[in-house]
């Protein structure tokens, strides 16, 4: 399948970019799919892209070093030229606080990682939809 | 006049005196034998007449001290008679044997002198005088009645002595901030200070045992009884401290007391002295600084138990701190390798099941319901914890709304086992709605979980309000449970039956019951085995009066 648009997926969990890959793949996203491994990274990574070159979502995990999801949300934020990417946070725990900061900061939306092939389809289904408003 | 030596005129005695020291004057002043004996006459003759006549007279001889350094011997008889034509006859007389005789009549005292002249005065030094002096009062006696004279003298001048001595020696002690007493052996008080008899308000002629009794507190008498009876028979000195009476305020302050055994001149003890002195003042201090002490020691107990409720309240936040800690693990580290369990195991299922023969996709199967129990396991210590580190917010709840959807949430299963639910209607309080709906979808969970086979599923959901708590009754008709398990039930970990019959984690009514309490309720339950199981949760319908004291 042939897409212009990529999704930047930042996790410090190695397996977790095996089994996000999965998800994607199964959905048939999984060549449009990058992996960072921390916030810092994903900012420089996104720093040398070119404007039409950017991810159209970007996946944060909310429990990394260096920089946290959402510090890197933050962040991401107060840039005008990446405010616009649609940014998603996902996390192990359910906690309504952190849910809560995360769309305060301008996630559109707030998951916890999934425990089963069903719900990681799931969760890969919503994130099409968002890139489906967002190519609109 | 310089006086050598005093002559008293009573009697015939004192007249050979008074002649013999006035020749023996004369002698020791150097004048010859014949001088020496007219003037000693001339003496008498006066002499004669102050002891016939008079009362008190007295004969003082001496040497005058003349101008240009002459010096003469003197003789004054004084006495307190009327002038009488005796003493008349008798000067002149006197005037015929010596050169200088003089007559002084003051009111009734009469005083006559006879002077007698020396020549050779020079020799007569001070020292010389009092040579005379040593003389005369070593003079030996003349006769027995002489030396019983002069011992009388002697005995009347110790006795003034004495009375003197004894008059300052009362002044002093009666003066004394003490009280002094001196007793004999037979226990009669022989002498005591006015302080004392002040003090006590009894004569010293009352004050024997008796009286003693009557003055010392009755705490004090057994004891000073004892020391009494000790001192009588060791004869050593006693000090102890009694309470006595005091006569005009009617108090017993307290006094120390010493006596001390006095021994006469054998050596044996017939006297005891003694002085009590005033200590209250002291004792009142003794006894504050006592009373301080114990002050000071409770307040180190309480600084102490302070110290130990403060350690055991940093214990317990760090213990908090510990649980947050591992809120946290469980919340995220514990399930995090779950989570990759659960998808490895989805994976192989989804992917392998061709290559996966029966037997090992049997092992998947328990694999994942392990794990399935493991996230349960987390999820009910996760709640169960949080329940005691969060402060929750109280509101407004409807009790009704929560139960309706609750018994929504459980649509199926109550479908699925053909329970019957009947409920009352369930009035709002003030509480957390989270948490509330948290308690009685456990208690509707058992409920229905703990059904039995082959009967009717039935679910009572009763209430009885009062105007400040309500009291809301879950009861089922299931396999309810041993009554005596009814407080065990609701600790951590507890489980009452088998997992494989009846899955659960045994955290579920601890959470109810720390919900309850967190809303300052209670919840109990009753039950038969084989029967029913009821739970009853009493919440107070407002949080109000807690909030100043949670």
């Amino acid at each position: 399948m042939n897409h212009d648009f990529k999704i930047l997926v930042v996790d410090d969990d190695p397996e977790d970019h095996f089994i996000m890959q999965e998800y994607f793949s199964e959905a048939g996203l999984g060549d449009i799919v990058v992996f960072r491994e921390n916030g810092e990274e994903a900012l420089s990574y996104l720093a040398g892209l070119p404007p039409n070159g950017l991810p159209a979502l970007i996946v944060l995990d909310l429990n990394m070093p260096v920089l946290n999801g959402l510090q890197t949300l933050t962040m991401l934020k107060e840039q005008s030229h990446l405010r616009h990417i649609q940014v998603v946070i996902y996390s192990t725990s359910n906690n309504d606080h952190e849910r809560q900061q995360c769309l305060e900061q301008g996630a559109r939306d707030y998951f916890v990682k999934p425990f089963t092939l069903e719900a990681g389809t799931l969760m890969i289904e919503r994130f099409r939809q968002m890139l489906a408003e967002s190519l609109q | 006049m310089k006086e050598i030596v005093r002559v008293s005129l009573e009697n015939e005695m004192d007249l050979i005196l008074a002649h013999k020291r006035s020749m023996k004057l004369a002698e020791l002043c150097g004048l010859s034998l014949s001088i020496q004996t007219t003037f000693a006459t001339a003496v008498s003759e006066i002499a004669r007449c102050a002891i016939e006549s008079g009362a008190e007279a007295f004969m003082l001889l001496g040497i005058d001290f003349l101008k240009a350094n002459r010096k003469q011997v003197t003789a004054i008889v004084y006495d307190t008679a009327p002038y009488t034509p005796k003493w008349q006859e008798a000067v002149s007389y006197a005037k015929r044997l010596a050169d200088n005789v003089k007559v002084v009549r003051n009111g009734a005292h009469i005083e006559v002198s006879l002077h007698l002249e020396i020549n050779f005065a020079g020799v007569i030094s001070p020292a010389k005088l009092e040579s005379f002096i040593q003389y005369f009062e070593s003079e030996p006696p003349i006769s027995p009645y002489d030396e019983i004279r002069r011992k009388n003298i002697q005995l009347q001048d110790l006795a003034q002595r004495l009375r003197e001595s004894e008059a300052s020696y009362s002044f002093l002690s009666d003066r004394l901030p003490l009280m002094i007493f001196s007793v004999n052996h037979l226990g009669t008080i022989t002498f005591s200070n006015k302080w004392l008899q002040d003090y006590l308000g009894i004569p010293i002629t009352q004050l024997d045992i008796a009286h003693w009794q009557q003055v010392v507190h009755t705490e004090d008498q057994h004891r000073m009884a004892s020391d009494l009876n000790q001192l009588i028979i060791n004869k050593k000195a006693l000090r102890q401290q009694y309470r006595l009476r005091q006569n005009s305020t009617g108090k017993y302050l307290w006094h120390m007391i010493s006596i001390q055994p006095a021994e006469n001149d054998r050596d044996l003890t017939t006297q005891w002295v003694g002085f009590i002195v005033d200590i209250h003042a002291q004792k009142l201090i003794e006894q504050t600084l006592k009373d301080n002490t114990e002050l000071k020691e409770t307040q180190q107990k309480l600084v102490y138990h302070q110290q130990q409720l403060e350690q055991k309240i940093e214990a317990l936040n760090r213990s908090n701190y510990e649980l947050e800690q591992f809120a946290h693990l469980a919340s995220h580290d514990l399930q995090e390798p779950l989570r990759k369990l659960f998808f490895y195991a989805d994976v192989l299922q989804q992917k392998y099941r061709e290559t996966i023969d029966a037997s090992g996709v049997q092992i998947l199967n328990n694999m994942t319901q392990a794990a399935g129990r493991m996230k349960e396991l987390i999820r009910d210590l996760l709640a169960y914890s949080e329940l005691n580190q969060r402060e929750f917010e109280f509101g407004e709840v409807n009790l009704d709304t929560i139960l309706e959807e609750l018994l929504k949430d459980f649509e199926i299963v109550i479908r699925d086992k053909g329970a019957v639910v009947r409920k009352q209607p369930l009035p709002i309080i003030h509480g957390n709605a989270v948490k509330l709906r948290q308690l009685f979808s456990n208690l509707l969970s058992n409920a229905l979980k703990y059904s039995k086979a082959g009967v009717t599923p039935q679910i009572d959901i009763t209430c009885l309000q009062t105007p400040e708590a309500l009291a809301i009754t879950v009861r089922d008709n299931g396999i309810g449970f041993d009554p005596k398990q009814q407080h065990r039930i609701f600790e951590l970990f507890e489980r009452l039956h088998s997992r494989s019959r009846y899955p659960g984690t045994g955290i579920g009514l601890s959470i109810c019951k720390r919900i309850a309490e967190l809303h300052h309720g209670s919840i109990s339950a009753t039950a038969e085995a084989g029967e029913y199981a009821s739970f009853q949760v009493t919440l107070p319908l407002s949080q109000q009066s807690y909030i100043h004291t949670a």
